[in-house]
């Protein structure tokens, strides 16, 4: 397929563009803020015949709360979710994890429904998204479902999304008072990197210093999806998170990953900076919860 | 110190002022169209075939398929060559279109010129080329072994180049310490904004007009004309603006393609334009080196020896790898004296790509390996970094490492001086003990180093300007030396503007064009500021005498009786008539009478006295200096290098625009910060890892720290208004500053480059910091 050949429909309404899922699914590919659609496109890899611009679907771009839950529409921008009020409050991790995608343009222009949806390895939402228990809800002409993140995902660049679906939209739960959050991201620079190791930290707090009664760890960029850490999580709330103890759960992170190497990184090195990002997590949200 | 006197005696008007570069807002506004930017109507694409292996040999090359594919305009391959089959800027071994073999993936094959650009791409597909594959070579120091295969029939050594001086086993078995160690530095690629690309015209009067950013415009006119058999009067090359050279269009890049591809489109302009991917591929690139490195020192610190084996990677041809590892080896001990050396440079063939020029010019590399064991002697014999180095540099009229009389301006002493003086330096423990976090570590490093303005003895190293008289008593200053990025036209402009005794908005500069301006050499060699500045000064003198001649005759005087001041000509002795006249009363005069308004200058840039061996090049007369300190800070759980602060203090004789110099002097600071913590063309057995920006890691605006530029200016009576050049120097001692700040904050040496985040981390484990 020559690019010049690829024709594009711009759906003004979420029911308009299911419908044409439903017909052309087979032939289209949904195109939302294209930072990774339109490097793929000039790489060859999955040219559709018909590109289905999403951008202007202003329906699928909202973050509200309702009830216990903050809903995200897909279209929401890195830089809506990263200025985000509601987002920097109740779920302070997801909002610097925006923060750290890409750059100013590409946050401008990328959307957290094309950062799940590409199901990238490295996706810096991803991560965050999980210690949120981020479900997801997928929609075609003929239903909804929802569906939990964690099973979102099949593999590298790979999901459980039909090609007659779209996501409409993310729900996560809000982080409580007692909660705090932290993303932490190795790239290779400090801006416009692709994610070498990342980590997202969620910890509920207890009444005595350093004391965490619970906490969510997930690994990015080490294993073909966002791993869970379940040993370190489960040392967490072994004693008072202090300096020396932090470091012991360091040390076991690199059990928990499974990296490959490649141009950006060693996998020994990722599986050394699995532990030394968690470490470095772990103390800055310590300051954090002291200084509060 | 001297400059200060002379600052005292002459002010001047526009000279060492902040001068706003003249194409400067259309270039921060995006206005300016670069050359690759434009369409034509009835254009068409072209394409380059690449090599499918990095060493092969070509069995038989069908275009069939590709020629009868609908919108194909022409294929062409080495047969289709009417001249030469080579191009190389000093040994033109390089085939413009492969016929026997593939020597890297840089290789072209053939030439597609099509409708679109797709369906040139599509037809590149369709073109087969049978291949014998080979094993390639990879290693220079593999390449030099006997077995080898031999990749050129003059075998894979293109060129060694040595200096001896002294008795260097003497030395070091006098000496107090002995230093030795092995760097590596990486394959860096110029990464400019604008790729290769360009346009090929065929005018209706058969001559050929090339449009395409270059650093040469005459040089590649005569390489385009070799290859085509041609009158190179009959070929028009246009080579300015361009979006940045840093000397990676120093060599042909299209300009032949395009050329050949003219010849076949029936007249219709053809534009190649490479995308970033294949910019990676074709584009050369630093050369990486591995750099041995032995260096004696006496308990006080004197350097008494210094032995060096270089080792250059030149891939597949030569380009200006011979002159790379010539002005490294001239460089290797810094600008230093020690009385005994042994230096050896070694540029070698292999299937890696391509390297050639690149702004240091082989410097950049043996700078890392010397500052780094000057740094290690000082720190074993407990001697200042600024001392050793103070103790060590040679001084105007004294003798170079490689054994010359340096008889130009020698700043050095006075940049480490200020560097000592420094804030940063003087509180330095303060600095270094105020860590953002507490598992970060914070180190600070100084460097020095020089680089030579010019080409060097024996090579031709001239320049020549025109100025022209404009209507309204404007100049039309012409200087092919293109604006690579360096604000080399602005330079010009104020040099023009101070000689001329006009406003600088009354000139303008016209670059890079084979019709237009004279040959003035190179944009390279840190020389444009040097040569062209005094080619305009050479020019001026003849535009006054052509104002006061002028004058003279209008007032009916002679030419005695006229004074030209405040850019006017006065008429200094009582007789009927006006007092003055402006420049634009002498044009309209001219013009009345169809006289000539325009005037040449030229200029040869001199030479050392004697070449250092058969060293074609070494050494140079006059050398730019530069020293850099740095603060870093280092995150001890990752390696990740944050430079905080940077302090450039170059010797670049009198500041001709302190804005240029600034820009200069940040960039290169930057594009240092960038070779040595980040930046790699990854080749492995031949074939490119790397392969666009996600993973060439170019430093970004958030990797820029905080850059102090304070300038020393030694004056270079050669040079105009006692300027040198600056542009290559400014990036090079930032480097070992850089990889010595780091060894100040965590005790690791890092002495093979990038320095990225593994590198440092796995430093510090294997040296058992962490
Ligand atoms: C220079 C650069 C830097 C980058 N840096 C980062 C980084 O630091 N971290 C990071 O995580 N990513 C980074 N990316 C990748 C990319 O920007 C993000 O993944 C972004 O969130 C993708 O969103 P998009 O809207 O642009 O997706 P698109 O490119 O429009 O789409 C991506 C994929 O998702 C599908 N899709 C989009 N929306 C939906 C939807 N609502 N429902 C179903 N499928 C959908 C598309 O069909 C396509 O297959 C970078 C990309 C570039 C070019």
């Amino acid at each position: 397929m020559r690019v010049s050949e690829i024709a594009m429909v711009t759906p003004k309404t979420v029911m308009e563009c299911l419908m044409y899922l439903s017909n052309r699914g087979q032939d289209a590919r949904l195109l939302a803020g294209g930072t990774d659609a339109i490097v793929q496109m000039k790489e060859k890899v999955g040219r559709p015949k018909i590109w289905i611009n999403i951008g202007k679907l202003d329906e699928l771009r909202f973050i509200r709360e309702v009830g216990n839950e903050i809903h995200i529409g897909s279209l929401s921008t890195h830089t809506e979710l990263a200025n985000s009020k509601l987002i920097r409050s109740r779920a302070s991790v997801l909002a610097e994890a925006a923060e750290r995608v890409g750059a100013t343009q590409i946050r401008n222009m990328g959307t957290i429904g094309g950062n799940i949806a590409t199901a990238s390895p490295a996706g810096d939402t991803l991560p965050a998204l999980y210690v949120l228990d981020a479900e997801l809800e997928l929609q075609s002409f003929a239903k909804k479902r929802r569906i939990k993140i964690a099973d979102f995902f099949l593999g590298p660049r790979r999901t459980l999304l039909q090609n007659d679906e779209i996501i409409t939209k993310i729900i996560i739960k809000p982080m409580q008072e007692n909660e705090i959050g932290i993303f932490e991201k190795l790239g290779p620079r400090r801006a416009q990197a692709i994610s070498i190791v990342n980590v997202a930290i969620k910890l509920s707090m207890g009444s005595k210093a350093r004391q965490c009664l619970a906490g969510k760890i997930a690994f990015g960029s080490v294993a073909p999806t966002i791993v869970r850490a379940s040993k370190c999580e489960a040392m967490l709330t072994l004693g008072l998170l202090t300096d020396q103890h932090i470091e012991d759960i360091g040390k076991v992170a690199w059990r928990e990953v499974s990296p490959i190497s490649d141009i950006r990184a060693s996998a020994i090195y990722r599986k050394d900076m699995a532990g030394a990002l968690l470490i470095r997590g772990l103390y800055r949200l310590m300051k954090r919860w002291e200084d509060q | 110190m001297k400059m200060k006197q002379r600052d005292k005696q002459k002010t001047y008007q526009w000279v060492g002022k902040r001068v706003q570069r003249k194409d400067g807002p259309e270039k921060v506004t995006g206005d300016l169209k670069y050359m690759t930017d434009y369409r034509y109507e009835n254009m068409v694409w072209g394409r380059v075939l690449r090599a499918k292996h990095p060493y092969a040999k070509i069995k038989q090359i069908d275009t069939s398929r590709a020629e009868a594919y609908p919108g194909v305009i022409c294929v062409l391959t080495y047969e289709d060559i009417p001249g030469f089959n080579g191009f190389g800027i000093v040994v033109p071994d390089q085939p413009v279109l492969c016929h026997d073999y593939v020597r890297c993936m840089s290789d072209a094959v053939a030439l597609v010129a099509a409708e679109t650009e797709e369906i040139a791409e599509e037809a590149l597909q369709l073109i087969d080329v049978d291949y014998e594959v080979l094993t390639p070579v990879t290693d220079p120091e593999e390449a030099m072994k006997e077995n080898a295969p031999m990749l050129h029939p003059s075998g894979n050594v293109h060129t060694h180049v040595q200096v001896q001086n002294g008795d260097i086993e003497k030395a070091f078995a006098e000496a107090d310490i002995i230093v030795e160690n092995t760097y590596i530095s990486p394959r860096q690629m110029h990464a400019f904004i604008e790729t290769e690309g360009g346009w090929g015209i065929l005018e209706e009067d058969g001559s050929l007009t090339i449009r395409c950013p270059g650093q040469y415009a005459f040089r590649d006119r005569m390489q385009i004309a070799r290859v085509l058999a041609w009158n190179p009067h009959r070929i028009h090359v246009v080579s300015n603006p361009i979006g940045g050279g840093f000397g990676g269009k120093d060599e042909i890049t299209v300009q032949i393609y395009l050329a050949l591809l003219a010849l076949h489109t029936g007249g219709r302009p053809v534009k190649i334009h490479y995308k970033r991917e294949e910019s990676v591929i074709a584009g050369i690139k630093r050369h990486p080196f591995k750099v041995k490195m032995k260096t004696a020192a006496k308990k006080d610190g004197t350097l008494i020896a210094n032995q060096v084996i270089a080792y250059g990677d030149t891939g597949a041809y030569a380009s200006l790898g011979g002159a790379v590892i010539s002005l490294a080896v001239e460089h290797s001990c810094g600008p230093y004296y020690i009385p005994n050396v042994d230096l050896n440079g070694y540029c070698v063939y292999t299937n890696n790509g391509v390297s050639g020029a690149f702004r240091g010019f082989g410097v950049n590399q043996v700078c890392f390996a010397m500052e780094q064991n000057i740094d290690i002697i000082a720190e074993k014999l407990g001697i200042d970094p600024i001392e050793i180095r103070k103790k060590n540099v040679y001084h105007q009229g004294g003798i170079s490492s490689v054994g010359h009389r340096v008889t130009a301006s020698v700043g050095t002493w006075e940049t480490l001086d200020v560097a000592e003086k420094s804030d940063l330096w003087q509180r330095r423990h303060h600095y270094k003990n105020n860590p953002s976090e507490p598992w970060k570590k914070r180190g600070i490093g100084i460097a020095s180093s020089f680089h030579g303005i010019g080409m060097g003895i024996g090579l031709p190293d001239y320049g020549a300007a025109t100025i022209e008289l404009l209507p309204g008593g404007r100049f039309l200053v012409g200087v092919c030396s293109e604006d690579i990025g360096q604000g080399n036209g602005t330079v010009f402009a104020i040099v023009a503007a101070e000689a001329l005794q006009c406003h600088l908005d009354d000139i303008d500069v016209i670059q890079g064009d084979t019709k237009l301006t004279l040959d003035s050499g190179t944009v390279s060699a840190s020389r444009s500021t040097y040569v062209g500045g005094n080619t305009i000064l050479a020019a001026a003198p003849n535009m006054i005498q052509l104002l006061i001649h002028t004058a003279a005759e209008i007032f009916d005087i002679d030419p005695e009786f006229v004074e030209h001041r405040d850019g006017k000509l006065w008429k200094t002795i009582p007789v009927q008539g006006k007092e003055v006249l402006s420049y634009a009363e002498i044009y309209d005069y001219l013009y009345q009478h169809r006289r000539e308004t325009k005037v040449e200058g030229h200029f040869m840039v001199p030479t050392a006295e004697k070449m250092i061996g058969k060293n074609v090049g070494m050494p140079h007369k006059v050398y730019g200096y530069q020293t850099h300190l740095v603060l870093v800070e280092v995150d001890m759980l990752t390696g990740e290098t944050e430079v905080l602060q940077v302090l450039s203090i170059p010797d670049c004789g009198k500041v001709i625009n302190l804005l240029g110099l600034e820009g200069q002097a940040e960039g290169g600071a930057v594009m240092g910060i960038g070779y040595t913590l980040y930046e790699d063309t990854v080749i492995e057995n031949g074939l490119y890892k790397t392969t666009n920006f996600t993973n060439y890691i170019l430093p970004t605006f958030k990797e820029t720290p905080h850059i102090q530029t304070i300038p020393v200016e030694s004056d270079e009576k050669s040079g105009p208004f006692g300027a040198k050049g600056i542009g290559e120097v400014v990036m090079i001692p930032i480097i070992p500053a850089i990889v010595q700040a780091i060894y100040d904050a965590t005790g690791a040496r890092i002495r093979h480059l990038p320095a990225t985040p593994e590198r440092v981390y796995q430093a510090m484990k294997e040296q058992g910091m962490i």
